[in-house]
């Protein structure tokens, strides 16, 4: 009896706690941590004070020898807008040139020798520009390396290779063996193609077959 | 008063066209013409006569309250500025600037005035303290800008400075106009002619400074320029390893300076117009090779019992094996080179200090009109955005205060 007189009842409004939550949300904006702060290194233990984390032990070697993002950005004019910059691992890992090309910085300007910070650019990994100004990611990351201007146009320059894509493959025998039998049993005609189609649709999303109404709707009639 | 009086008196003597007025003017080396470093035209600017005390109060007020400081005030600041107490007082106020949210708006004229007002004021070593800690001051000059400052320690002979703006330039790979790079081969010239005793970390500075100017320079100067400096960035390179040549440096990555060098003689016995390597400069790589080859075959054995104790996986361990092993192969081609070279008659004799003022002598005067046309084109440019910014400021101030009398009029009729 006591519940339902509660459910049928509206929720008391408690302006002060209200007041509170937002006056502790104000604050803990103001005194978010800085990235500085959140990424300082202790080098001698591999510890962020922020967090008590260690960080992982293959990375030690980088940490002590590479350099961050910002290390990189902060001796350049202008934050280094307009530079191409490459991390160690897409040196060792690809062939082909992967850089950044660095649009827009937002500099954490709390860090005694400004060398933490946002930056956004135009990603070309292995040779392929994308289109768009995206966060550059991992930017605390010890591993990037600054391309010299007299160096960069011999740094971007690449040859694209033809990749042919395969889209058919063919069955496993046995399994192809099983599938002709199986046809064979339930009367379907057996013909020779009988081939894997490596792009078929494997993964529905959840509004897959919505959209595909939708679609049809906006496509509308064929003439 | 003195300097206003004497760039007066240059004018008068530059325009009846007495030539060569600047290396009879007294006993000092004078490089860029008067009319180049002439302020003149900097002092004709629309003057913003501000009270600094009233301008350091409301950034200290600012700052106090964590509200950004806008690039107008500390401009303004800065071309404010009448006495040396002052100069250090903006050095503060600069460096607050540049710890502040709005760090990345430093105005190149700001720059620009900020040097010229520390070279006014007799504060040299403060302006290149600010250029050299870039990091902490935001002082990127751009080129005119080095050129004034590197000019005044050309002038007084002061070559370890002038080499600590060069040094500055290369860092910033600011080696752009023609200007620069012409004074900078000089400077570099010279304090190598004189010899200095060299570590490995100003063999590196020197080397990358030498390959930035001479990429830039098509001649003998130029090409004997990267030579030399490819040859010490090799040096280094054996030495101390390819990780302590590129880091935070403007190189790159790729282990094989010798090899680099190698290749710039290659090409000039294959180049057509008649560009020559110094003697000098391929003496140097000579004999950095052998020394490099005598030191490698007595230290072998040491060598490889610090092999073992460091890590088997380290890459650079073996890019630099590589290098020490290739040196008889570098040598062997040095050797064949320096024969093609003198089959072809492309070994310049005289002295890469000559040939270098000679060069100055030749294209300073020519490139400094372009120059001098387009830092007052930039100064238009500036005079602009000067405009556009006070204007902005008073329209934000127009409107706060329509805002603030709207909002106190609302209080009264409450």
């Amino acid at each position: 009896m006591v519940r339902l007189s509660t459910m049928g009842r509206q929720k008391r409004v408690r302006a002060i706690a209200a007041l509170a939550r937002k006056v502790r949300e104000y604050w803990a904006q103001k005194q978010r941590p800085r990235d500085s702060e959140r990424y300082a290194l202790d080098y001698e233990t591999m510890r962020r004070p922020g967090s008590g984390k260690k960080l992982p032990v293959l990375a030690h070697r980088d940490i002590r020898t590479e350099i961050r993002l910002f290390q990189h950005l902060h001796r350049l004019p202008l934050f280094g807008i307009g530079r191409l910059l490459t991390k160690k691992s897409w040196l060792l890992a690809y062939d082909e040139p992967c850089y950044w090309t660095i649009s827009k910085v937002k500099v954490d300007y709390t860090a005694q020798d400004m060398d933490h910070g946002k930056a956004w650019g135009v990603l070309t990994f292995r040779g392929k520009t994308e289109d768009g100004v995206k966060e550059i990611d991992k930017v605390m990351y010890h591993d990037w390396r600054l391309v010299p201007k007299h160096e960069e146009e011999d740094f971007k320059r690449f040859t694209p290779v033809l990749e042919t894509k395969v889209r058919y493959v063919p069955y496993p025998p046995l399994l192809r063996a099983m599938i002709l039998a199986q046809r064979e049993k339930s009367g379907e005609p057996i013909d020779g193609d009988l081939m894997i189609d490596l792009e078929r649709n494997r993964h529905f999303p959840k509004d897959y077959f919505k959209n595909l109404d939708l679609k049809k709707q906006a496509e509308g009639t064929p003439v | 008063m003195l300097s206003v009086f004497k760039t007066e008196v240059d004018k008068f003597l530059i325009s009846r066209g007495i030539k060569g007025y600047g290396e009879r003017a007294a006993a000092k080396r004078c490089l860029l013409s008067a009319a180049y470093l002439d302020s003149q035209k900097w002092d004709q600017r629309k003057k913003d006569p501000q009270n600094l005390a009233e301008l350091a109060a409301l950034m200290d007020i600012t700052y106090e309250k964590k509200l950004p400081v806008s690039s107008l005030t500390i401009a303004r600041f800065i071309d404010n500025i009448s006495s040396r107490e002052e100069v250090e007082q903006a050095e503060y106020y600069i460096y607050k600037f540049r710890h502040s949210p709005n760090c990345w708006y430093l105005r190149d004229w700001t720059i620009h005035s900020w040097i010229r007002q520390c070279l006014k004021y007799d504060a040299r070593d403060k302006a290149l303290h600010t250029v050299k800690n870039q990091v902490q001051y935001g002082i990127f000059p751009d080129n005119f800008t080095f050129n004034l400052l590197m000019d005044t320690y050309i002038k007084e002979d002061d070559l370890t400075n002038a080499l600590a703006v060069v040094i500055e330039v290369m860092w910033q790979e600011a080696f752009d106009e023609q200007c620069i790079q012409l004074l900078s081969l000089y400077v570099l010239q010279k304090y190598l002619h004189s010899k200095p005793e060299l570590k490995l970390e100003d063999e590196r500075n020197l080397g990358a400074a030498l390959l930035l100017v001479g990429l830039k320079q098509n001649n003998t100067v130029g090409f004997s320029s990267q030579l030399l400096g490819l040859a010490l960035l090799g040096k280094v390179e054996l030495a101390k390893g390819i990780r302590a040549v590129y880091t935070r440096m403007p190189l790159i990555w790729t282990p094989g300076y010798l090899s680099r060098a190698l290749n710039v003689m290659e090409n000039t016995v294959e180049a057509t117009n008649g560009k020559m390597l110094c003697k000098e400069a391929v003496d140097a790589m000579a004999t950095i090779l052998e020394i490099a080859a005598c030191g490698t075959s007595e230290s072998m054995v040491t060598d490889e019992s610090q092999e073992t104790k460091q890590d088997a996986a380290f890459d650079d361990n073996d890019d630099d094996d590589n290098e020490k092993s290739k040196l008889a192969d570098y040598l062997n081609k040095f050797k064949k080179l320096y024969s093609e070279l003198e089959s072809f008659g492309k070994i310049e004799a005289e002295s890469l200090l000559t040939l270098t003022d000679k060069l100055v002598q030749e294209n300073l005067p020519s490139s400094e009109a372009g120059e001098i046309l387009n830092y007052e084109k930039r100064l238009e440019k500036w005079e602009e955005e000067r405009a556009v910014l006070i204007q902005r400021e008073k329209e934000l101030r127009e409107k706060a205060r329509q805002e603030r009398e709207a909002r106190q009029a609302a209080k009264a009729t409450i």
